[in-house]
Parts: C-alpha cells; sequence; structure tokens
C-alpha cells in the first residue's frame, strides 16, 4: 500500500453510524483524532493522497508531508489488522 | 418511583449472544451447550427476538452473534437479521453451514449478515465427521467457494483438543488454503458435553507447548492477510482468564426460551435464577437481575483475591470451572496459582489411558 493505493475497508467492516468506532469482526477499533475523517473517505474510490489533500482542507495549517505520512501508516496499519483492504 | 439497584456507573455491555435455537444437525462430542438442551416448541418468537434486537441495540450493545445450535433451524433467520440491522447492531452468525445453499445465503446477505463464522474439526473427512458426529466435513468445504460470492467477513475456527492437536500444521494450512478473513484457532472449553468428554479432548502439556511456536509462527506468516487469534487452554496456565470480559461486565446471552445468562454455562452453579426476556426488558436485566450481580465487583471473592491486584484484569477468573472443579461457585478459580485447589489441574491433566465412552447430544 503505497500514497497512490485506492483503500477501502474490508468485507464485513463498517463505521458505527454515530459513534467513533469502527465495527469489525469480534471486536470494534476506537477512532481518534481525525481517524474517523480519514476512514470516512476509504471507500474504494479516493486514494491516499486524495484522503490526506481532503485532510488538508480541513486542516490548512497542518505540514502536508506529515498529513500524508500519517494517512498512509494509518491505513497500513489498519491493513496488517485486516481491516481495511487496497 | 423506583430507585436503580445497580450502580449507576455500570457501563453497557458490548455483545449479545443470542441462541436462537439448541436444534442442531451436529453433535460434536466439544460441545460447549448445555446437556439440559431447551426443546423447539418452548423457543422465543420472531416478535420476542424482534423485540430483544432492538432493547440490546438501545442499551448501547454494538455487536449480536446468532448462535445455537444451528440459526440455521430457524425459518425466520432473514427476517431475524434484518431487523438486528435496522436496531443497529452488527450481525454474526456462528454455522455448521449444514443446509446453507447459495440461494440462502444470499437471502442471509440481503436482510445484513455481515460476518459468517464456520468451524472445522480436523484436516481429514473421516475424523472431522466422527468429531462432530455427522456428514458436515465435505458440505463446509464446499461452502467456503459459495461464501466468496458475497461481501461477508468471514472467519474459520478450528477447534483443536487431543484428537487432532499433533496435526495443527496441517489444520492450519488447511485453512490458509480457503483463504478467509480471520482464523481463529481455539482450545476445547470444558463445559457441557466437552466437560463429559474432558478426558479424551483433553491435551497433554506437551501437545500444547508444541503447539504454541505454531501458531505464533503462522500469525506472523499471515499478518496482513489473514487475522489469526488463538485461545490458550487456561487448564495449562497458572492465572485465569478474565473469562466473559469479567461477570456481567461485557455481555449477555439470550437461550432460547428467553433466560438471559451472564455467560454460556452459568446455568451449571446451582444457586442462579435467571430472568427471562419475556417478564423483563434487557435493560432491566442488565442492572438489576440477581445472576448478572452475583458476581459483579469483587465483594463474592476470597481474601486472596481481594488483596491481588491481578483481580482488576481476570475480574476473578470463570465462576463457573471454580464450581464445576471444586463444589463452591466462590472459590478462587482452580487455574490460579493461588487457589487451594491448583493442584487439581496436574490430575486433570494427564490424560486417561482406559477406552472412554463418547457423550454426544443425541437430539
Amino acid at each position: 500500500m503505497d500514497i497512490n493505493s485506492i483503500p477501502r475497508l474490508a468485507s464485513g467492516c463498517r463505521l458505527h453510524p454515530t459513534e467513533g468506532v469502527l465495527l469489525i469482526p469480534e471486536g470494534t477499533l476506537k477512532l481518534t483524532g481525525p481517524s474517523r475523517d480519514i476512514l470516512t473517505l476509504v471507500d474504494g474510490s479516493h486514494s491516499i493522497a486524495a484522503i490526506a489533500d481532503d485532510l488538508l482542507r480541513q486542516y490548512p495549517e497542518a505540514d502536508a508531508d506529515e498529513v500524508r505520512r500519517d494517512v498512509l501508516g494509518l491505513l497500513q496499519r489498519m491493513e496488517q489488522r485486516g481491516v481495511v483492504r487496497e | 418511583m423506583t430507585e436503580a439497584i445497580a450502580s449507576p456507573s455500570l457501563a453497557s455491555p458490548f455483545s449479545l449472544i443470542a441462541e436462537v435455537t439448541h436444534r442442531c444437525p451436529l453433535h460434536c462430542l466439544y460441545c460447549s451447550n448445555p446437556i439440559e438442551l431447551q426443546r423447539a416448541q418452548d423457543e422465543l418468537s420472531t416478535e420476542d427476538w424482534k423485540r430483544i434486537f432492538a432493547q440490546a441495540a438501545s442499551l448501547g450493545i454494538l455487536h449480536l452473534h446468532l448462535t445455537g445450535g444451528e440459526p440455521l433451524a430457524r425459518k425466520d433467520l432473514p427476517e431475524l437479521i434484518s431487523s438486528a440491522r435496522e436496531s443497529g447492531l452488527y450481525v454474526n452468525m456462528i454455522t455448521s453451514g449444514v443446509g446453507l445453499t447459495e440461494e440462502r445465503l444470499a437471502t442471509l446477505a440481503e436482510a445484513g449478515l455481515e460476518h459468517l463464522q464456520l468451524s472445522f474439526q480436523d484436516i481429514d473427512e473421516e475424523s472431522a465427521n466422527h468429531i462432530a458426529g455427522a456428514r458436515a466435513h465435505a458440505i463446509k468445504l464446499a461452502l467456503v467457494p459459495v461464501l466468496k460470492k458475497f461481501s461477508l467477513a468471514f472467519t474459520i475456527n478450528l477447534v483443536v483438543h487431543r484428537m487432532n492437536l499433533d496435526r495443527l500444521e496441517a489444520f492450519i494450512a488447511l485453512a490458509e488454503a480457503l483463504d478467509p478473513d480471520r482464523l481463529e484457532i481455539a482450545h476445547v472449553q470444558y463445559y457441557g458435553w466437552a466437560l463429559k468428554n474432558r478426558s479424551l479432548l483433553m491435551p497433554t502439556e506437551e501437545q500444547v507447548h508444541r503447539s504454541l511456536p505454531i501458531v505464533e509462527a503462522a500469525k506472523q506468516r499471515l499478518k496482513g492477510r489473514i487475522h489469526v487469534e488463538a485461545v490458550f487452554p487456561d487448564y495449562f496456565g497458572s492465572f485465569p482468564k478474565a473469562c466473559v470480559g469479567g461477570w456481567g461486565r461485557q455481555m449477555m446471552l439470550v437461550n432460547p426460551v428467553g433466560d438471559v445468562l451472564p455467560c454460556h454455562s452459568a446455568a451449571v452453579i446451582p444457586d442462579l435464577r435467571f430472568d427471562n426476556v419475556r417478564e423483563h426488558d434487557l435493560a432491566w436485566i442488565w442492572r438489576s437481575s440477581a445472576a448478572f450481580e452475583r458476581f459483579r465487583g469483587d465483594t463474592w471473592m476470597s481474601e486472596t483475591c481481594l488483596a491481588c491486584p491481578r483481580k482488576e484484569r481476570d475480574f476473578g477468573g470463570c465462576r463457573c470451572q471454580a464450581f464445576m472443579l471444586t463444589g463452591d461457585a466462590d472459590a478462587i478459580d482452580p487455574v490460579c496459582t493461588y487457589s487451594p485447589h491448583h493442584g487439581l489441574l496436574q490430575t486433570l491433566r494427564i490424560p486417561a489411558t482406559d477406552i472412554l465412552p463418547i457423550w454426544r447430544d443425541q437430539a
């Protein structure tokens, strides 16, 4: 998975409609900070770069490279956990 | 106005286990269901279950686990699934797969089923069918490519014990070839029928220790592809497990006739009285049912447990196990090295040499 990958949520994983949690098989992942905004765009149509750009529009004062690195890092960790796929 | 009996700080449970029926085409000799199974004619109605799901969601429960018995034995399963989804629950089903055609699976997926769990009993058909007490192995294998056509999370459970633990590497390879999203490697839990067959099923200490690096290697090898979870048998540990995340802390189980239990096997404890969903709603039961209150917190604990910092982690271990092994439900879980009964487990771990009878549900 790299900055140009287009991630999607794995089968059987979805955002809770109101709470800040990702519902996954046999559990939940608590979403802190901007991770809920990120996962809202993990829909099989946005690239990781596009997700980072969207986040930068919401937080214009943030460092662009850092945001890209953080978004990629988060999604790679979630891919390792099997809840996000390319 | 009546006052709430339980502490107002009581957190919501996470999950609801719905044993929608005890009917099952399999008769697994490790089944943890109670020996006294509930009869079909006494089962809760569709409307009862719909009401329970709505109550569960408003209580804050997130996950629903449809199990049994075999949930497919219920004709109203699609309706149960769609009502649970409408209430906002995440819907998981634990099934043997027997009777699950592509057409039927399509109706369940359309109703909103999100996760399906299928267990395997062994690597070869003859042994797997013997353990399951039914010709189910080939049916399960044939079901997997059908499952792949649907966007469901798919978990394979490998149930391990003395009869198959030596083949664990090949067993994991079988699961890997079936390419699930998740793989659970679970030792038999010694309740219900499994407890009756304990001498047949209890692995040797050597088997357990040989299996640990195999599980660890599989976790590493499959990382990012198949999420592996393993349940270590607590009979071989020195400290108890946090059974069901602590009594009355995380989950509620509704059995086929509507009794609400704090865990699968709580009915073995003789002085517990369970409240029923026909008389109370789940929120009341969660807060006030005497069965849930019985081992909440630490007031019931022995001096040894009260003084032990581990009580915050294991919540006093498993009450059913304490009762089944010592006859006293308040006793220290004998898995704990500080239990005066800890020596019992050493005896139970010695494999029996006699030819043993096999006990199973004959329904």
